[in-house]
């Protein structure tokens, strides 16, 4: 039985094995067909395609309008903006190894009945640069100087203080854009894999000077400054070594690394440390507490396979306040908390400690030319926080983009104490 | 073209584009088959100038036999002196919003800068940039360096223009660590060493996207690719066109390859 069966079998599978065989050629022969078809497609696309190469110009001008509700926190009005920026950004080479460059950008600003209405005219960098040759390079004006690796937080970006002149958005990118550079000689000699650079930054003026169109040399160039930085590349670490100093200050060191974990994940640290006072008695004039104070930035940057980037950052600034300190300011004097916080903001160092910041942008999220960009602020000291979405989409030449803020927090804490509970713009602005 | 790629130096190539063309003088019997490895790095002196040099990259990306982007690129290659790997500056020309911004690579150390901001940021290999192509796809690479070729036969396939073309099927495994592509399959001209196609998977072996290297016209010395269309794994209907333009020989000084130096360059 079994023999008479087995034959049968036989026959039966094999007539499966060369159904399955014929199957699978014909399937493979389709696919290949299919394949083939598909790139027969594709080249007739590339050979009509007629796009030229075009040539990077010496400028960028664009002009940015803005419509903008805000809640206030303290009485739930709501308040109407609108905002007119022009920005113009000009490099060119006028002779062999001579270099111009010129970045202003004019803010005008309607806040009716809110702070920050009027005209603001940031002139972010003017400078003439000489490369006496390939690998030695002077520079002589307004120069945008920075430093650090972080995302959210810079303690070695030395040259911020009272940089920003007008906010357009809270997005680090736009506060490290729109910025006034300081004016200073700056050298700087490079080799194979390192460099040095050594800038003097002079006093110029006494105060700040808010007028619109005013060069406020005073916000930048209130102090003699200096800076030295070397850098060299070890393995695949990249450290940067700073030293800074100025009147008025001990030197402060500093240092920058980043490194790659994997194909997705760039680690990054920065780090600030010298003698200072707290920030509490150089705002209230209080009791000399020089110390060695540390400040610190570090965190992970990790893209997903469709190219969502996500950084997270751990902040600590061993200047600001500890919790305790903070919160017994925030229910002592208000005129000492206001103090405080008047002169911290324009500073761009955190409050307080520790706190924690994440950064998310997701490019062609979801269809092409779409962007979507996401951050949060955490205070550690009060848990309030500070929250900012954006929504963008790019023609060749034109942005739209809606931003929404809110602030959380008791209405004394780190974040929540903003003027504005929420605030919505809708951004549009055209590359001429 | 691809990623983290180290090149071997020009006269290695040099000596075994020579060495085939000798061979091939010789009597049948003597004559021994050239490698794969030796195939492959003949075709990468076909893509590679010999030289530090420049050349212009316009990408145009289209969905559905639709434009839906398209970029210009000066990119400026000097492949290193120990180890011949390339390092590449890269300059976005076009469109205008990010117009002078700056990337440098220098195998898996890639750097962004941004002009406006004075940035200079740190990527990872898979943060992209430029859409469909990957940051490695639009610099200068030698395969030779980084894969090892394993000969899979001759095979008659259609190249970029169509016609059929008698190749040699390398099927290419990545030595280092860095590479973009885990396994690529390349088809390349049995007659002139010409890269004709390549196919380029992931570790699980996904097909990520296929390469046809066309518009062959001499440029720096030799007959090289001017364009790539580059067709998407998963999507065929996800068309990248790479057109290659302006070479030119150029001095790129070492000390210009690196971070400090994004805020400084300019193109002459």
């Amino acid at each position: 039985m079994t023999a008479r069966r087995a034959p049968g079998v036989s026959v039966r599978v094999l007539a499966r094995i060369l159904a399955r065989v014929f199957v699978g050629v014909l399937a493979g022969s389709v696919a290949c067909a299919s394949a083939r078809a598909s790139d027969d497609a594709a080249l007739s696309i590339a050979d009509q395609a007629t796009a030229v190469p075009e040539e990077a110009r010496d400028w960028r001008f664009y002009a940015e309008g803005a419509l903008r509700e805000s809640t206030r926190r303290a009485t739930g009005a709501v308040v109407h903006g609108e905002r007119l920026s022009f920005d113009l950004r000009y490099d060119k080479a006028i002779a062999p190894g001579w270099r111009v460059v010129f970045a202003d950008r004019l803010d005008m600003n309607r806040y009716y009945g809110g702070a920050g209405d009027g005209n603001v005219n940031t002139l972010k960098e003017a400078y003439l640069s000489w490369q006496a040759q390939p690998d030695r390079i002077a520079d002589l004006g307004r120069i945008n100087v920075r430093n650090g690796v972080a995302t959210g937080y810079n303690p070695t970006d030395y040259f911020k203080a009272g940089a920003v002149r007008s906010v357009s958005s809270l997005d680090p990118a736009s506060l490290r854009e729109n910025r006034l550079g300081s004016a200073m000689l700056r050298g700087q000699a490079l080799w194979e894999g390192g460099s040095v650079s050594a800038l003097y930054s002079p006093k110029l003026a006494d105060r700040p000077n808010p007028g619109a169109y005013n060069l406020d040399l005073g916000s930048t160039n209130r102090r003699d400054r200096w800076l030295v930085s070397v850098s060299q590349q070890v393995g695949a670490l990249n450290p940067q070594v700073l030293l800074s100093g100025g009147e008025g200050q001990s030197a402060q060191l500093g240092l920058n690394l980043t490194g790659l974990l994997n194909d997705a994940t760039v680690a990054f640290a920065e780090w600030s440390g010298g003698r200072s006072r707290s920030l509490l008695t150089q705002a209230l004039a209080g009791a000399d507490d020089t110390a060695f104070r540390n400040r610190v930035a570090a965190g992970l940057t990790y893209t997903t396979p469709w190219n969502l980037t996500l950084t997270a950052e751990v902040d600590y600034n061993g200047a600001g306040l500890e919790k305790d300190a903070w919160n017994a300011l925030r229910s002592g004097s208000l005129a000492a908390y206001g103090r405080y916080r008047t002169f911290v903001t324009p500073l761009q160092d955190p409050a307080t400690r520790h706190s924690l910041f994440f950064y998310a942008t997701w490019t062609d999220a979801l269809m092409k030319h779409l962007d979507l960009s996401a951050m949060v602020r955490r205070d550690a000291a009060d848990a309030s926080r500070l929250q900012w979405i954006e929504v963008r989409y790019h023609w060749t030449r034109v942005d739209l983009a809606l931003q929404a803020q809110v602030n959380s927090g008791h209405p004394t804490s780190n974040f929540g104490a903003a003027t504005d509970r929420r605030l919505t713009q809708v951004v549009l602005r055209y590359f001429f | 073209m691809h990623a983290r790629i180290r090149e071997v130096p020009a006269l290695i190539a040099l000596v075994a584009l020579a060495s085939l063309s000798a061979l091939a003088w010789l009597p049948g019997e003597a004559l021994a088959a050239p490698t794969a490895q030796a195939i492959l790095t003949a075709s990468d002196a076909v893509r590679n100038p010999d030289k530090p040099f420049s050349l212009t990259v316009t990408l145009i990306e289209y969905r559905n036999a639709r434009q839906t982007d398209g970029n210009t690129l000066n990119v400026y290659s000097k492949a290193e002196a120990a180890g011949g790997q390339f390092r590449s500056l890269i300059r976005f020309a076009a469109p205008v919003r990010d117009m002078n911004k700056l990337m440098l690579k220098n195998g898996n150390d890639l750097w962004f800068f941004d002009p406006s901001s004075k940035a200079s940021i740190r990527l990872s290999p898979q943060q992209r940039l430029l859409g469909q192509a990957a940051n490695g796809d639009v610099v200068t690479v030698n395969l030779a360096r980084d894969y090892r070729a394993e000969l899979a036969g001759e095979e008659t396939i259609q190249d970029g223009d169509r016609q059929p073309r008698k190749c040699h099927k390398l099927v290419l495994a990545g030595i280092a660590s860095d590479v973009t592509y885990h396994r690529i399959e390349m088809w390349i001209d049995v007659a002139t060493s010409r890269p004709v196609k390549a196919k380029f998977y992931t570790e699980s072996g996904q097909l990520l996207k296929t390469a046809y290297y066309r518009r062959y016209q001499p440029q720096l010395g030799a007959e090289r690719p001017t364009e790539a269309v580059i067709i998407d794994g998963l999507d065929p209907n996800w068309v990248t066109v790479m057109r290659y333009s302006d070479y030119a020989y150029r001095d790129i000084p070492e000390a210009w390859l690196q971070r400090d130096y994004l805020p400084r360059f300019r193109p002459e």
